[in-house]
């Protein structure tokens, strides 16, 4: 288990570092940095002051090691835009993205366990079918299309929730039903798969034989079985919607990460958009970690492999 | 295991990754009615695509600004000059619509052969190879999965602008992903197999065992993931596009369509709606007969 | 009407919308802008919002009456030009900052010497780099000596430069120790998120004048909103009481809606479109006169102001707003509308086969696209690049633009020198680099002789057209669309006067 670990643990660190240089990478992909640093009407000795400031002119691996240094520290230097930390902007924002990501998950679980397992106990009935139909229509349903329909309904219909904005829980509702629906199928799909193993399990067969009721065998039996991998769904997940969360937060103008860093790229703030890029692969680097060690000490077959 | 079978929908991976290799088995088409209807549907937009020039009613360009959202044929005000109304130009919406499946269609299936080559490639190598090799491919699978794909597509086409080329390598570079856990999965089993084996045996070329014995094998997991895979592509082109950041004017894109209409949605509907309908068809029927896939080369099908 | 709404909306339901009451008795007001404000400081940002903001939070000098065309004294009482050169100003007396500190003599001396050091890289250098240095004359009057004669002096006086406190910088670029910059105008800075909301609430103890009163409103609370349709959506549902910016279409259905009042206004900003013709021109082609006078004729302006933009847009032939001072369109060439001309330029430009070009811009898109059919039909390839306006700016001063959408809204200064010379007059944003132009609008710049300036800038203007240098179009109204009981004006130099606004019983 110790050397397990210790591997998942080594390999997590190489991903995150090999992350960074494409992050880093990123903002080379404009070539001119000094220009995007100097900004409007920059003289030639306005460039050349950025240049050595920011030490523009050293071996790119040297400036790599640099930032990369800083970053460690916790600096992710300047908005090239608002001329402020990076730092504090991310501080500012991550709340609101973190809020809507645990917020569709719950959606996003809250219909996919019930249908799951309706699915699956009435396999390949009309039940199944419609729940198989429901998720497809999930994934065709542009997210931004369906999005636009609910504040359509709810906001301007219905006059039930805001449209837009992020300043109470109720703000947070229409966006995190989008997203929630749009990663529903995926937990759907795990769910019925899990509960038709479950359900054929010996011990399920047994309990139903002792004459149990049904719902009993499925809710305290099956269902928790089933719900093992759906944990490491979760996380993977959660580190997804947060970076899935792009065009959601632009749509209701709900000011979190992902709406920072559409900014940042209408902008051309790279110093922001390298640091948004590589928080969210280190969030999902780190979660899939977590998911891996809390798999390993749930099933014991994988400590040795 | 969990770093690799987490894409859009990791248990389709996961499925598939498990799923024995075999050959498609073309009889049992019939017991699947989902693989029917929605191959039916993708090949007559195909269908639509490449004939769009002689189908399409007027030049899906040409604007007439004094002319401008007119309503489709089943309003009060709308005209059979233009069956499905014109748009906030005054070009014809059936004809955008129609040129629009072009778009879609193409960056769908280029995007995908590009990722497919690379994932294949990717997923053989390691599948095959095994040990350091294999550390390789799944190591840069897992940096790829750990990349935020939305933002860095929206950041390399803010970068070098959007076009439908921009567009298509774009995504053929990112999603790439699926192909390589599914194909390294198979390969690996595939290789173990007796007759692999014994091809070596005999001396048989590593090319030639890859490119005779093991990917033949792996074709109907590759059909599947590549009808996932095109869906994923389709909307993602239609997301960058939403967002400004994909196909530019004046090409019809349905995403650009989709984003063009979208502040004249509370009051004209049918705007924003016919190409939300159209796009979400597509994907359905693409999905659909992907699900229909899935089943006939599962060995025991569904359940 | 060409433009036909069907109007799903009634259908739907929506008709029964009405705002929200809530904000009339808090006495609120909740505003949303399309792009987000870089800066909380008017000297760091070009954004209409930065200006806005600027008047409301800021006081200048002076104040122009948009009326009568006087200037009127605001934080000045006096003026008086000494000579051409030397501009001397009388301070109000009892006037203080949102901090409580009183304004004095130094606090105007530190703020324009800031600005007018080009080291300080103020975004806009026009504004102050006519002023060679600031001295305090006493504790309530200072004296500002010019680089040269600057007729326009007052001009930026009364728009731009808003008086901040002394000290209140500790670097250049506007960096400062201040959680939020403080001013003496009749609202302050409650909240400021970079790229989130903005909240104003009023200054209890401002000291009104004639020209500028005391707030009514407790508080103004200022979103970005990138999405037209988030923007209608929120006004529609009783989420936001004003917006400002629509496009025509937009506007007319908002119209239509109980609850929703719509005003248009014409205003000074000019939609035209500038070809980099500079040496360092990514597209040669574009330095081939037949080349840009093709593109003139191609494209059908008159249809696109009046179909698309609407009401209260008129069509321009000079880069430059029609009522300020040196403006005119007499003598210029103008290119009508005429794709077959446009055609035989290209093919005797040796582009008959066709041309492409890429185009930037950051507005009204839907114009932009018109534009893109206008040129296709004739030949012309357009590849568009629609991005935020600051990296368009950046862009265009690499001079790596080639054909640029701009719309210009001279900073609401009705005086040439705060359009044209911007674009030709040798500044960073100046994509042709004549060095006759540049000459001209210069010398027009500094000549104190009113009848000497006109002749100089109506040569600079026929100079523009004849070469044809740019793509003049149009002028651009602007839509307010606001909540039914909502009081208010508008400018046509766009500027709210949050001070002015009520709520009606």
């Amino acid at each position: 288990m110790p050397i397990y670990l210790a591997k998942r643990f080594g390999l997590a660190v190489l991903v995150a570092f090999c992350v960074s240089i494409l992050a880093f990478g990123l903002l080379r992909l404009q070539g001119n940095a000094a220009g995007a640093l100097a900004g409007e009407g920059a003289s030639a000795e306005d460039l050349a002051i950025i240049v050595e400031t920011y030490g523009l002119d050293r071996p790119l691996i040297v400036q790599y090691a640099s930032w990369l240094g800083d970053v460690l520290r916790g600096d992710f230097g300047t908005s090239y835009f608002f001329k402020s930390p990076v730092s504090d902007l991310i501080f500012d924002k991550i709340g609101n993205t973190v809020i809507l990501a645990i917020m569709s998950l719950t959606i996003a679980l809250a219909i996919s366990i019930p249908l799951g397992v309706l699915a699956a106990v009435f396999s390949g009935s009309w039940i199944d079918r419609l729940c198989s139909l429901v998720s497809l229509l999930g994934q065709a349903l542009p997210s931004f299309f369906l999005a636009l329909c609910l504040v359509m309904l709810f906001a301007i219909k219905w006059r039930m929730l805001p449209a837009s904005g992020a300043e109470s829980w109720r703000h947070f509702i229409l966006p995190a039903v989008t997203l929630g629906y749009y990663i529903t199928p995926p937990f759907m799909r795990l769910v019925r798969a899990g509960m038709i193993d479950a359900l054929s399990n010996d011990y399920v067969r047994t309990a139903r034989a002792k004459g149990l009721p049904a719902h009993r065998v499925i809710l305290k039996h099956a269902l928790r079985n089933a719900l093992v991998p759906v944990v490491g769904l979760v996380t993977v997940q959660l580190g997804l919607l947060i970076g899935g969360s792009v065009v959601i937060e632009s749509i209701f103008a709900l000011d979190g990460l992902g709406y920072l860093a559409y900014q940042a790229i209408g902008y051309r703030d790279f110093p922001v958009l390298q640091a948004v890029v590589l928080l969210l692969s280190v969030v999902y680097v780190v979660l899939t970690l977590l998911s891996d060690i809390v798999n390993a000490w749930l099933d014991p077959r994988l400590r040795v492999s | 295991m969990t770093d690799l079978s987490n894409s859009a929908d990791p248990t389709a991976t996961a499925e598939l990754a498990e799923t024995p290799p075999g050959r498609l088995s073309w009889s049992r088409l019939s017991e699947h009615p989902s693989l029917l209807i929605g191959g039916g549907i993708v090949v007559l937009m195909i269908l639509i695509a490449i004939f769009a020039p002689l189908l399409a009613p007027h030049d899906p360009y040409a604007q007439d600004i004094t002319n401008r959202a007119v309503p489709p044929v089943w309003f009060e005000a709308g005209s059979w000059e233009h069956v499905l109304g014109t748009d906030q130009l005054g070009r014809d919406y059936l004809s955008r619509l129609i040129y629009g499946a072009r778009v879609s269609l193409l960056i769908g299936f280029a995007a995908v052969s590009i990722a497919s080559v690379i994932g294949t490639t990717l997923g053989l190598l390691g599948g095959y190879f095994g040990g350091r090799v294999d550390m390789v491919v799944t190591f840069l699978t897992t940096i790829r999965l750990s990349l935020p794909i939305i933002l860095v597509a929206l950041a390399v086409v803010a970068v070098f602008g959007g076009s439908i080329t921009i567009v298509v390598i774009v995504l053929g570079v990112l999603k790439w992903d699926r192909f390589a856990v599914v194909v390294r999965a198979t390969s690996s089993q595939v290789a173990r197999m007796e007759y692999v084996q014994s091809a070596k045996a005999a001396g048989a070329s590593n090319l030639y065992i890859i490119t005779r014995e093991v990917l033949p094998n792996l074709t109907p997991q590759l059909i599947v993931i590549a009808t996932i895979e095109i869906a994923s592509a389709i909307l993602m082109e239609a997301a960058l596009s939403f967002l400004g950041l994909g196909v530019q004017p004046p090409t019809p894109s349905w995403g650009l369509m989709i984003s063009e209409a979208k502040s004249y949605m509370f009051f004209s509907f049918w705007l924003i709606s016919i190409p939300g309908i159209a796009l979400a068809t597509l994907v359905f029927a693409i999905n659909l007969a992907g699900d229909g896939l899935r089943d006939l080369v599962s060995p025991d099908g569904r359940g | 009407m060409t433009f036909r709404t069907t109007l799903a909306g009634a259908s739907l339901g929506l008709l029964a919308a009405l705002p929200g009451a809530a904000q009339q008795s808090e006495n609120a007001v909740r505003f949303a802008y399309g792009q987000t404000l870089e800066s909380p400081d008017p000297y760091f940002t070009t954004l209409r919002l930065g200006v806005i903001l600027g008047r409301n939070v800021w006081d200048t000098l002076v104040v122009r009456n948009l009326e009568t065309g006087e200037f009127e004294p605001l934080l000045a009482t006096e003026w008086e030009w000494v000579d051409d050169t030397t501009l001397d100003l009388t301070l109000r007396e009892g006037v203080t900052f949102h901090d409580g500190s009183t304004f004095e003599a130094d606090d105007v001396v530190y703020t324009l010497s800031y600005a007018a050091d080009p080291a300080n890289r103020i975004v806009s250098q026009q504004v102050a780099n006519w002023i060679e240095s600031v001295e305090k004359t006493g504790e309530h009057s200072v004296r500002i000596t010019t680089t040269g004669p600057t007729p326009a002096a007052l001009e930026f006086v009364s728009s731009q430069l808003a008086i901040m406190p002394s000290d209140h910088y500790t670097g250049p670029g506007g960096t400062t120790d201040a959680d939020l910059p403080i001013g003496t105008g009749p609202f302050r800075y409650a909240e400021y998120s970079a790229g989130g909301e903005i909240v104003l609430e009023r200054f209890e103890d401002y000291t009104a004048t004639d020209a500028k009163s005391a707030a009514s409103l407790d508080r103004v609370s200022i979103r970005t909103i990138p999405d037209q349709q988030t923007q209608i959506a929120e006004l529609l549902s009783g989420g936001l009481d004003l917006t400002m910016g629509l496009p025509k279409d937009q506007a007319d259905q908002l119209a239509q809606m109980p609850g929703v009042e719509v005003q248009s206004g014409e205003t000074m900003r000019i939609v035209f479109m500038q070809i980099n013709t500079s040496d360092d021109t990514p597209n040669p082609a574009l330095q081939d006169v037949r080349v840009r006078r093709a593109l003139n004729h191609a494209i059908d302006k008159a249809a696109i102001s009046e179909n698309l933009v609407g009401e209260g847009s008129n069509t321009i032939d000079t880069v430059c707003f029609i009522d300020q001072f040196g403006c005119t369109d007499e003598g210029a060439t103008s290119y009508p509308f005429d794709p077959d001309k446009a055609r035989a330029l290209l093919e005797e430009a040796g582009y008959g086969d066709g041309l492409t070009v890429e185009l930037y811009a950051y507005r009204e898109r839907h114009i932009s696209e018109a534009v893109i059919n206008y040129l296709s039909d004739v030949g012309v390839n357009v590849k568009l690049n629609f991005m935020q306006p600051a990296a368009m700016r950046d862009a265009m001063r690499a001079r790596e633009v080639e054909l640029a959408q701009n719309a210009w809204g001279s900073y609401s200064i009705y005086d040439l020198s705060a359009s044209t010379p911007v674009y030709f007059g040798g500044q960073p944003d100046d994509n042709a680099l004549d060095s006759e132009l540049i000459e001209t609008l210069d010398d027009a710049g500094k000549s104190m002789d009113t009848e000497e300036r006109k002749t100089l800038y109506r040569q600079a203007l026929q100079r523009i057209a004849d070469e044809a240098l740019a793509v003049p179009m149009f002028t651009l109204p602007v839509y307010y669309a606001g909540a039914e009981g909502l009081s208010y004006e508008t400018y046509p130099d766009e500027i709210l006067r949050f001070w002015e606004f009520s709520w009606s019983e």
